[in-house]
């Protein structure tokens, strides 16, 4: 202001200043102004499109997602061929395990007879080899010889007991008053119709009922007999990475007496008694007798297989890779938006937070769900050829759980992508959010190898990690949790994540 | 609904930090406000909180009478440059335009109508992480035009532009404020609003220091200085004060006078024989006005937070 010069030009910007001033106050308060655009909406399906333009039209995006399809399929083809290589120097028997699917075995020895319509079988079981705690000897209805034909049997185990089984898995005791069952011990199997139902007692007299069961279906004229088996004495060591199962088998041997087949046919008591065929798989058994007093020996167990391998699930494990794009891009989804600010852009376009972080969850999850699907099918067809060259027959998709582990491992990375996007709603920064999520999703998986199995059994239940339950196709002995209701943990976890990144969102300044 | 933008006792803090503390203004349609003041004077945060992005602690912030978060098809209401680096570096132009413009419904064809109007038509395909600050610009003002609003909102518009693209810039605020729309756009220069803003919201620290027309803070500030360029300065300066005038040597040969009319100057510097080569009433520029009114802000400032306390 002391320089004069700066003084004197300043009459030639002020005056026009003004003068635009007062154009402006004369042309002033017109109409009030309103868009041009006809049409607008700011509906839920226009802020799906919006987030859906976001996602594709970033080419890194799109390249993270194709990265997450090739790495589980590359994954699954070299597990596959790592497979073989191994299973090359085993032994051949487990090829038997065929294109069904089976976690239940089907061994032992039965030494049988024909009952025709409903009818009752009566032994004492007199001795019991102690092969193992769950050794069985006892009688069996069985619907034929086919393995896995449906049955039911009351056995006296060494040490659990007299037990009613049927159908693999189910499983009754009947020894109320403890797990003790000494010999000798009586044991009783009638057939009514479909219903088989099981008694123990002590002195042949004074009958206790066991139970019932329903064998759909049975025929008119089923197998009747003594079954003797033992499991399989197995070993497992579990170190962090992996697991090592091994298995010798252990010989059961029982002597029965009393043995009496009362049929309401009346068939000849003079019918032979068999054993029942060998076949692969089966190591069999075999029985002597003298009056009236049968030896039984048998190897093997009846029931569920704990340690069968799940081929489909190590064909899509390739997906533990995977998912980590899958977690990369469902946290940059947000966290790159608040990176660079443009959230704010995203929240006046649409100020209902809510619903913003609603759009994006469905969008991410959509496109994981349809990116998890060519990946999954992908490592599933891919791998069969790989896996047949090498002598292993891989389960068609047209068995139930082999369907449900393809198509839910595309589910279970779509869960986890919206996981990752609230966390990264939740943390608004992106190398924070893929820590946790992968800290929350593969530690458990990781830790849970070097611990002991109960407390594995905990973590694996717990946490996230529960989801990657829904690639089990069989029952084994480490499984934690159903696979849908292990699916059910992980969406907890995800619903629970959503609803806090949503409350942060409309709490928080964007 | 009209054009309006009504800010009252706005008040947010950041931490121990008074961001905007009580401010109060009034920007209407058909003209371009300008609202400034220094780095940090609290002009982005207020800006926030008028979009509903920001969550004040008092006051309220009205868009044609209604809080932001309650308007439908925002962007057909009120369009916002807050931020021109707030885009996704690997997205193209056209892609950031095209999902903000889905997320309201609007037509994809004023998508490409707001680069035209932008200038960006060449560049539309390219990603905006290889623009420079002036592209980036011209990308902000076609977000903010996409609904063809009647509020727009502009956080210093003019920043890191070319010479070319001021020009550019100041024809557009003037024509979109000439359509009826009321236009507020921030600067911490006072000189980037010359000869486009019609108002003036100036804030200093969170809090409203004038809110004036450009003409009347001209006026204001101008006061009834006059300079008088005279090689008899100390003869010149006794004629003046001896006749009530204040009188301050600025210069060898240059003295300005306050508390008295050029024309009074003039006769008596005549009547005392005193030999003057030039009496100019002195015009301020914008920029000298803003200077003498943030100072004066500071000043009040500083006793006004002693007292408080």
């Amino acid at each position: 202001m002391s320089d004069v010069t700066g003084g004197a030009a300043a009459p030639d910007a002020a005056p026009d200043a003004g003068a635009d001033a007062g154009a402006a106050s004369a042309t002033g308060s017109p109409a009030p102004y309103r868009s041009s655009v006809q049409g607008a909406r700011d509906g839920f399906p226009q802020l799906l499109l919006a987030e859906w333009t976001k996602l594709r039209s970033v080419p890194r995006w799109a390249l993270t997602m194709a990265a997450a399809v090739v790495l589980t399929i590359l994954v699954a083809l070299i597990t596959a061929g790592g497979a073989n290589a191994d299973h090359a120097g085993g032994d051949g028997e487990t090829n038997a395990r065929a294109s069904v699917l089976r976690d239940d075995q089907d061994r032992g020895h039965l030494v049988h007879r024909p009952l025709t319509g409903d009818g009752t079988l009566v032994a004492r079981v007199t001795a019991q080899k102690n092969s193992d705690p769950w050794a069985k000897a006892g009688l069996m209805l069985k619907e034929s010889n086919q393995t896995g034909a449906s049955y039911a049997a009351v056995v006296r185990t060494p040490d659990h007991g007299v037990r009613m089984q049927t159908g693999f898995s189910g499983d009754t005791t009947g020894t109320a008053r403890g797990a003790d069952a000494p010999l000798p011990r009586w044991l009783k199997l009638t057939r009514a119709g479909d219903s088989v139902t099981g008694h123990v007692s002590a002195d042949g007299a004074d009958w206790h009922r066991i139970g019932t069961v329903e064998l759909g279906g049975l025929p008119r004229t089923v197998k009747v007999g003594l079954f003797v088996g033992s499991p399989d004495d197995v070993e497992v060591t579990r170190q962090f990475g992996g697991e090592a199962v091994e298995g010798r088998p252990t010989d059961g041997k029982a002597t029965f007496d009393q043995v009496r087949v009362e049929g309401q046919a009346g068939g000849p008591q003079s019918v032979p008694w068999r054993d029942r065929e060998r076949t692969a798989g089966h190591a069999g058994g075999g029985f002597t007798q003298a009056d009236g007093t049968f030896t039984v020996t048998g190897t093997g167990d009846i029931g569920r297989d704990e340690f069968v391998d799940d081929l489909t699930r190590d064909t899509l494990s390739g997906v533990l890779i995977g998912l980590m794009a899958v977690v990369a891009l469902g946290v940059l989804f947000i966290t790159a938006e608040y990176r660079r600010g443009m959230i704010r852009t995203t929240f006046t376009a649409s100020p209902r937070r809510g619903r913003v972080l609603a759009a994006k969850a469905v969008v991410i999850g959509a496109a994981t769900f349809a990116a998890g699907l060519v990946a999954s099918f992908g490592a599933f067809l891919l791998a069969a050829p790989v896996l047949r060259s090498g002598g292993r027959q891989p389960v068609p998709l047209s068995e139930g759980p082999v369907l449900r582990a393809v198509l839910g491992t595309a589910l279970l990375l779509a869960v986890i992508a919206v996981f990752s996007l609230a966390v990264g709603a939740l943390l608004r920064h992106s190398a924070a959010a893929i820590t946790t999520v992968l800290l929350l999703v593969l530690l458990p998986l990781i830790v849970a190898t070097g611990l002991p199995l109960s407390a594995a059994t905990w973590l694996e239940r717990l946490t996230p990690a529960a989801g990657f339950a829904i690639q089990q196709t069989v029952h084994r002995y480490d499984t934690v949790i159903d696979p849908w209701a292990g699916l059910g943990v992980l969406c907890g976890y995800t619903v629970i994540a959503l609803a806090l990144a949503a409350r942060r969102l409309r709490t928080r300044d964007a | 609904m009209e054009a309006t933008i009504e800010v009252r006792g706005l008040r947010k803090r950041y931490g121990q930090t008074v961001a905007v503390d009580g401010l109060s203004f009034m920007v209407r349609p058909g003209q371009v406000t300008g609202f400034v003041g220094p780095n940090g004077a609290g002009k982005s945060t207020t800006m926030r909180m008028i979009m509903g992005l920001d969550r004040p602690e008092e006051g309220t912030a009205l868009i044609g009478g209604r809080p932001y978060r309650s308007l439908r098809t925002p962007l057909c209401e009120v369009g916002a440059m807050l931020d021109s680096a707030a885009v996704h570096p690997s997205r193209g132009a056209r892609h950031h335009l095209l999902w903000v413009a889905h997320a309201n419904g609007l037509p994809a064809r004023r998508v490409d109508e707001v680069i035209d109007i932008v200038g960006l038509s060449g560049a539309a395909g390219r990603s905006a992480g290889g623009f420079s600050l002036g592209m980036r610009q011209r990308l902000g003002i076609a977000v903010a035009l996409l609904g063809d609003p009647p509020v727009l909102i502009l956080d210093e518009p003019v920043n890191g532009l070319d010479p070319e693209g001021i020009a550019w810039m100041r024809g557009l605020l003037r024509s979109l404020a000439a359509e009826g729309r009321a236009v507020l756009v921030s600067s911490h220069l006072m000189s980037e609003l010359e000869d486009s803003a019609d108002h003036l919201v100036v804030v200093g620290r969170g809090r409203l220091v004038a809110d004036t027309s450009v003409r009347e803070l001209l006026a204001a500030a101008s006061g009834d200085r006059v300079l008088v360029r005279t090689a008899s300065r100390s003869e010149a300066m006794t004629v003046l004060a001896g006749a009530g005038a204040v009188v301050a040597a600025t210069d060898r040969e240059a003295l300005t006078i306050v508390g008295m009319t050029a024309e009074r100057i003039v006769a008596l510097l005549g009547e005392g024989g005193v030999p003057f080569s030039g009496v100019a009433e002195h015009s301020a520029s914008l920029e000298e006005a803003y200077m003498e009114l943030t100072r004066d802000a500071v000043d009040f400032r500083g006793t006004a937070g002693s007292s408080g306390e």
